[in-house]
């Protein structure tokens, strides 16, 4: 028996269903009862519970895309601040893919301190400590362009489904995005009123995620600023 | 101050109050821009701001929890929030009232979702009106809450003691210096479990019983605040708005 | 703790600078939106909550008996205090006041010492034995960039708001407040000079200049901080723009 709506604005400690159904996240259970453990909006969909956070820090899981800053180095490798309470570990070989002569390179050509990557989570063990690669392509350290942070648990809304939000904003905006699981976005873009125009739209959907019809209001809005920029 | 004659005339408390009535409460999460989630609350004369930072990375390393996060209280009187002013700093009380708090707290939070990270509440009393280590729980935890920590129920608290021969609710100022007994108490409403109970003065059994029913009733109105200034901070406007 | 800033941001910002733009669509001489309400503790003789953006300080006088120092028996006490609340920011940390925490409350006790905005001879109870000591704690509740000027409008907005009833022996009729020194804090940018760096701009700025200045334009204090450095064309400049936006901020003091 649910005891709550879908989309329903719950607290911690809020009685959400009673039963054998599944939670997915954001409540746990006591005996036969199931609680709300964060301040969030209902997702329930049949036997699933889930309960989306409107707030809380990224945690990393393996094969999140994240874009991280280099916030130390050692002697095989860069240690990267996720806007997580966890640091992620890049080996230099995670990022060339390729074996490095310690001896002979110096792998501060390739990363120094602030640089801006973006990586995958290759691996999360039981202490939390975050293994990181950046070989793929599309990986490796950023230039240019502009970096901005959301809260983590929005993400999947900026994404849309499929892709379809991302892409609306892509297309409308003639900016190219790269976004990553842990809140961080970059936008680059040769108009820099468009690179702006992104940026609000983006805290559009960062307030107005559990809206309908955010996709098109965002497209519109986009659509409409770039007309307006003139010859 | 002076002794006052009497704490209660004809059934009512120096400040008009009857003995089960809390004084004026206001609550408003999500006050500050920097801090992962913060709280302000008023009860009384009292103006309490919380704030949380975490869960985050554990600094110095060697304290770090294998298997769970730390949590970590800090309550803090500003020198301009007492009659007399207080030097800056820890003092005794203040070191004391952290622990209790921290202990107060910990039994909600789900710690073991975060192991080798540290959450930091600090708990800041502005302006002093007696009762301030319990409307600091009840501050810090509306934080928690706004921060997204992962929590069981929320922490209320609240104050009883006695007063000339009455079980009164949330002490004020006077009562505080002049009653007999003072007993601040934090629940987790939902299973009316006691996680701070501390009592200075004199209670019969009976009284004792008495009391804690009292601050049960007083903890319930706060829960209902606290819950209500979380649902305003997160208020959905309408769709299509 | 530190606070991260990416080679991403830190070029953003530069570039705007260059610009002569920065990167909360201000100008280089406007001040974010300013707010400030007094009166709001009551066992505080004097207080002040200043909103400068989003940072938020908050000020308390208190005035306590005290010994007067020995070299002016016959003067009143000024002691200025800062905390940098952990609550404020990831990279406060309890404790001690450090060197920041210092700075800032010498760098607000300069201002209100050296322009004479108390009248300090006002405050003996017994000359030589006996002198009111005023006490000026400055929190820092929320840390969104340029603490100092917060704080020292927070202090002296406090000052201009003494309520002095209740207190024993009080004899004056009122505080002896006559001046409004303002604080303006310039960061210098990629060569550009700002007023009222945002947090963003601190964390990339080359140094800062605080200026502080009373109601005729002339300088009571300043302060050269971050690694940088400031040539003299800079200084003048930096004046200006000080000496003019004091001129608005002072409005606000009330």
């Amino acid at each position: 028996m649910i005891h709550v709506q879908n989309r329903e604005l719950v607290v911690p400690g809020q009685l959400i269903a009673e039963g054998g159904y599944s939670i997915r996240e954001g409540a746990f259970r006591e005996g036969d009862r199931i609680y709300a453990s964060v301040v969030g909006l209902t997702d329930l969909h049949g036997q699933d519970i889930r309960i989306i956070p409107l707030q809380g820090r990224y945690i990393p899981k393996r094969g999140d895309a994240v874009i991280g800053v280099v916030i130390d180095t050692h002697y095989s490798g860069w240690i990267l601040d996720l806007n997580s309470p966890y640091v992620g570990n890049l080996f230099v070989s995670d990022l060339l893919q390729r074996k490095v002569d310690l001896l002979r390179e110096d792998i501060s050509m390739y990363l120094g301190m602030g640089d801006v990557v973006m990586a995958k989570v290759k691996d999360v063990n039981e202490l939390m400590r975050v293994q990181l690669e950046a070989s793929e392509a599309g990986m490796g350290k950023v230039t240019g362009g502009k970096l901005v942070e959301l809260v983590p648990t929005k993400i999947p809304r900026v994404i849309g489904k499929k892709g379809s939000m991302i892409a609306a904003i892509q297309n409308a905006s003639g900016c190219r995005i790269k976004v990553g699981q842990n809140g961080r976005i970059m936008i680059w873009g040769d108009d820099p009123r468009m690179v702006n125009a992104v940026v609000e739209a983006l805290l559009m959907i960062e307030r107005e995620a559990h809206t309908s019809g955010l996709t098109d209001r965002v497209r519109l809005t986009l659509e409409k600023i770039k007309s307006e920029g003139g010859t | 101050m002076e002794k006052p004659e009497k704490l209660i005339i004809d059934g009512k408390r120096l400040d008009g109050r009857l003995p089960d009535e809390l004084r004026p409460l206001k609550i408003q999460a999500g006050v500050l821009k920097r801090a992962d989630g913060s709280a302000y609350v008023e009860l009384g004369e009292n103006k309490v701001l919380a704030a949380v930072y975490g869960p985050r990375e554990m600094h110095p390393r060697h304290l770090q929890q294998p298997d769970t996060a730390v949590l970590r209280c800090r309550y803090n009187m500003a020198p301009f929030s007492v009659e007399e002013r207080k030097r800056p700093g820890p003092d005794r009380r203040s070191v004391e009232i952290s622990k209790v708090t921290r202990e107060a707290i910990e039994p909600v939070v789900f710690l073991e979702l975060y192991p080798r990270s540290a959450i930091d509440v600090f708990i800041e009393i502005l302006q002093a009106d007696a009762g301030t280590r319990t409307t600091g729980i009840t501050a810090a935890s509306v934080a928690l809450a706004d921060a997204g920590v992962p929590m069981r129920d929320l922490v209320s608290a609240v104050a009883v003691g006695k007063v000339d021969e009455t079980i009164v609710l949330d002490l004020n100022k006077q009562e505080d210096n002049w009653g007999t007994s003072d007993m601040p108490i934090a629940l987790m409403p939902r299973k009316k479990l006691i996680t701070l109970l501390q009592m200075d003065g004199h209670f019969t059994p009976e009284e004792f019983k008495q009391a804690l029913a009292l601050a049960f009733k007083g903890c319930e109105q706060i829960y209902e605040a606290q819950k209500q200034a979380l649902r305003e901070r997160y208020s959905i406007k309408s769709e299509g708005e | 703790m530190y606070e991260i800033v990416s080679k991403v941001k830190r070029d953003y910002i530069v570039d705007l600078a260059r610009q002569e733009k920065r990167i909360d669509a201000r100008v280089l001489d406007q001040y974010r939106e300013v707010s400030i309400e007094t009166g709001l503790v009551k066992p505080a003789q004097g207080s002040a909550l200043v909103k400068l953006g989003s940072t938020q300080v908050l000020a308390g006088v208190k005035i306590e008996r005290a010994e007067p120092y020995p070299d002016t028996p016959n003067s009143g006490v000024l002691m200025v205090n800062a905390e940098l609340l952990p609550l404020a920011s990831p990279t406060f940390e309890p404790g001690r006041p450090d060197e920041n925490a210092i700075e800032l409350a010498r760098v607000v006790d300069r201002g209100v010492r050296e322009s004479g905005a108390i009248d300090l001879d006002k405050l003996a109870i017994k000359p030589g034995e006996e002198v009111w000591a005023v006490f000026v704690d400055i929190h820092m509740l929320d840390h969104d960039g340029n603490l100092i000027d917060a704080s020292a409008l927070a202090a002296i907005a406090a000052l201009w708001h003494m309520k002095m009833e209740g207190i024993e022996d009080w004899t004056l009729p009122e505080f002896p407040i006559l001046k409004k020194p303002i604080a303006v804090t310039i960061a210098k940018i990629n060569g550009k000079l700002m007023v009222d760096p945002c947090l963003d701009e601190e964390n990339v700025m080359d140094a800062r200049i605080t200026i502080t200045t009373t109601e005729d334009g002339s300088i009571c204090a300043m302060q050269k901080g971050g690694i940088g450095y400031f040539t003299p064309e800079e200084l003048e400049a930096a004046y200006e723009m000080a000496r003019s936006r004091a001129v608005e901020l002072r409005k606000h003091v009330g």
